[in-house]
């Protein structure tokens, strides 16, 4: 494409030169300082110049005196971070939702665990901590001790009245289509959907504040544990932050490693939601089939990492295990299986009419919409938009393996499912490339526990899209602060978009076709 | 009557899962529990949406602020007697999440359980063994006399896993 080559720093300079501080290089390409407003300045500049340009995650750190608000956006070839501080009396920031919509989640996050306010863009209760939480706490402030929380219970507020017409439909926390407890109000008039209100934050753990509380290693284990499904890939974004920071490169070998084990959770994870996808429409056959077809994968990963769910392979400086050659054609055979279920599989996505039914034009999200959400992953690729962390920024050994990117461009729910689809059989040819040409030697780098004081940012392709991670480092062996965002929180925005205007019988079938994991999205 | 009440119960519980804040991890592998490889159905035990018409509680994770109330509602929505099931570390510890501002620990803090199954997640073997485990405990044989007809010699079990085996072709 001919955009690859703005370089969106020049761009920013050009524009605001004498007002902002551009330190190229910082925080991958570079980050920009913009205080008392120009934040929005920048972020208009950048959207004029390149119309990929999406916001990642908006950071907030404690930073003593101050509270400082990091904007994290991707363009097409790079990744910029504006930083912002306000003072910790006055915490207020003005939003950039009216700029990019896509902000807006992002923002209401950093108001309830941080207590920064944006102006024109307040939260009416809690987004993301329970209702009994007390008012005034923020617990990312470091002087918030976990364990002296006193809860209280909610206040009564007045309801405004509600149109007895439009009926609203209560699903979750508990509901047979969730495997998780999260909150969707749908109202509906009629039988179309007319709003959607989520209220996610039942699964919130407090984890982003429990790494500052324990070492690297220990840190490893407990990112690892945000998500049971894509954990080696949380695992893999973590440690190679970590190794930004340290400035190392691991071994050939380790890198992959690594790509073995980031692949089969891949192809573990699609073939889950194609499964879950077949439940939701009522196609329960289809259900049982992929998940007959998973399991064989399952034992992939125990064989390779010594357990079926957590494979806790991950290291800074490498890997902990290596595969064995007697292993290496038990797991082509076992692909070699996979290879020849899928055009089966894949004959029953593209013209299978009771699928095509449920699943062609229902939640048609456009290209344009897309963008403005800043969604990410197969939801992106399913609408035309061309974001693949792989290929756009590669990492670990992903530059020098040969695959496809899959970019469907009819933005329905039929489109999300056949780029996860055609990606199984993307990830089956990584692995077997990647069992083909293992380099020899070393499989970890022996480093010290403690990091040097810095900051990284990170991301990497999960099954659900980017994942983005931020570190910082004060020397000692912990970390300073970790944010994590998630490609699932990212893709919530899309679902409360294309659900209004349909049915509520395709409420289902949308939404699995995001590919929800709230474990992921409260953290 | 409570004979034929308890061989009902224990031939076909009726268990519903619930999420406390759980990593999915165990979700997952209560999912696949349902699936082909494993396929508790034969056995009875039958995945129930609503908790009225539930025997026993899976809950897998530990317990956040905002799910605690919520537990208890479904544990009080299930009729007597009922039974809860802790699967996996969090669920019976709070694991690695104990002591986080949000969670308030393992599902002991708010019902009572019955049966805890450790693990990180546990394997789908293991679960199942829970479960067994505890409905053994509901109704201890009395006298183990092995019946005939129902008794599969191994060698036939081995040619019907092997049949089993490939089902789709193309």
């Amino acid at each position: 494409m001919s955009n690859n080559k703005i370089d969106i720093l020049n761009v920013v300079e050009s524009k605001l030169g004498s007002k902002v501080q551009i330190q190229p290089g910082h925080l991958s390409t570079g980050s920009i300082i913009a205080n008392n407003g120009l934040h929005r300045e920048v972020l208009k500049a950048m959207i004029e110049a390149d119309e990929k340009t999406g916001i990642i995650a908006i950071t907030g750190l404690d930073l003593g005196e101050k509270l400082g608000v990091y904007y994290h956006f991707r363009t097409s070839n790079a990744l910029v971070t504006i930083k912002a501080e306000v003072p910790k009396a006055n915490p207020t920031i003005q939003t950039i939702v009216d700029i990019h919509p896509g902000a807006a989640f992002h923002e209401l996050e950093v108001t309830d665990l941080l207590g920064v306010i944006f102006e024109g863009n307040r939260p009416e209760g809690h987004f993301v901590l329970s209702e009994y939480w007390p008012q005034g706490v923020y617990p990312l402030r470091k002087d918030v001790k976990a364990n002296e929380i006193k809860l209280s219970p909610p206040q009564e507020t007045n309801k405004p009245a509600e149109d007895p017409r439009q009926v609203k439909i209560i699903i979750g926390p508990q509901h047979p289509a969730l495997l998780e407890p999260e909150k969707f109000s749908v109202t509906v008039d009629g039988e179309t959907v007319t709003k959607v209100e989520p209220r996610i934050g039942y699964v919130h753990r407090g984890i982003e504040k429990a790494t500052e509380s324990r070492t690297y290693l220990q840190d490893v284990y407990l990112v690892e544990r945000i998500c049971g499904i894509c954990n080696s890939i949380h695992a893999a974004a973590f440690v190679e932050a970590v190794e930004k920071i340290i400035k190392v490169d691991i071994p050939p070998r380790a890198k992959y490693l690594r790509v073995i084990a980031l692949e089969l959770n891949r192809l573990h994870s699609h073939l889950l939601t194609l499964g879950h996808a077949g439940l939701e429409i009522g196609y329960e056959t289809l259900f049982q089939y992929f998940w007959r077809d998973r399991e064989p994968i399952m034992d992939l990963i125990e064989l390779t990492s010594g357990n079926r769910v957590y494979s806790s392979l991950m290291a800074v400086g490498g890997v902990r295990r290596d595969i064995k050659n007697e292993d290496i054609p038990k797991i082509k055979s076992v692909l070699k299986t996979l290879r020849g279920q899928l055009p089966f599989y894949r004959q029953i996505y593209t013209s299978e009419p009771t699928l095509r039914l449920r699943m062609k034009d229902v939640g048609v999200l456009e290209r344009k919409d897309a963008l403005e959400l800043s969604v990410v992953g197969p939801v992106a690729r399913g609408s035309g938009v061309d974001i693949d962390v792989r290929k756009d920024e590669p990492y670990e050994a992903y530059a020098e393996i040969p695959f496809k990117e899959i970019v469907y461009k009819d933005g329905d729910t039929w489109a999300r499912m056949n780029v996860r689809m055609d990606e199984v059989e993307e990830s089956i040819n990584i692995i077997e490339y990647v069992v083909d040409h293992l380099p020899s030697g070393p499989i970890k780098l022996n480093l010290p526990r403690s990091v040097p004081a810095g900051e990284a940012v990170n991301r990497v392709e999960a099954p659900r899209g980017e994942l983005f991670y931020y570190v910082k480092a004060n020397g000692t062996d912990k970390p300073d602060r970790v944010k994590v965002r998630t490609p699932t929180f990212a893709n919530l925005p899309s679902f409360l978009k294309t659900a209004i205007g349909e049915s509520i019988a395709d409420v289902p079938a949308n939404f699995v076709s995001l590919d929800p994991c709230f474990s992921c999205t409260d953290r | 009557m409570t004979d034929t009440k308890t061989w009902a119960r224990i031939k076909s519980p009726w268990v519903l899962h619930f999420n406390s804040g759980a990593c999915n991890g165990c979700d997952i592998e209560i999912v696949a529990l349902l699936t082909p490889k494993y396929d508790v159905e034969r056995f009875g035990v039958k995945l129930e949406p609503s908790p009225r018409h539930a025997d026993v509680l899976l809950v897998t994770g530990c317990v956040t602020q905002q799910c605690a109330e919520r537990m208890k509602r479904i544990y009080d929505q299930m009729p007597q007697p009922k039974f809860v099931v802790a699967i996996g570390a969090c669920a019976c510890s709070g694991g690695v999440f104990e002591g986080n501002y949000n969670v308030l620990g393992g599902v002991d803090k708010v019902i009572p359980v019955t049966a805890y199954i450790p693990g990180c997640p546990p394997r789908p073997e293991a679960i199942l063994d829970g479960v067994v485990k505890l409905l053994n405990a509901l109704n201890p044989p009395k006298q183990k006399k092995p019946s005939k007809q129902t008794e599969v010699p191994k060698q036939e079990i081995k040619t019907i896993i092997e049949e089993a085996k490939p089902i789709v072709k193309q």
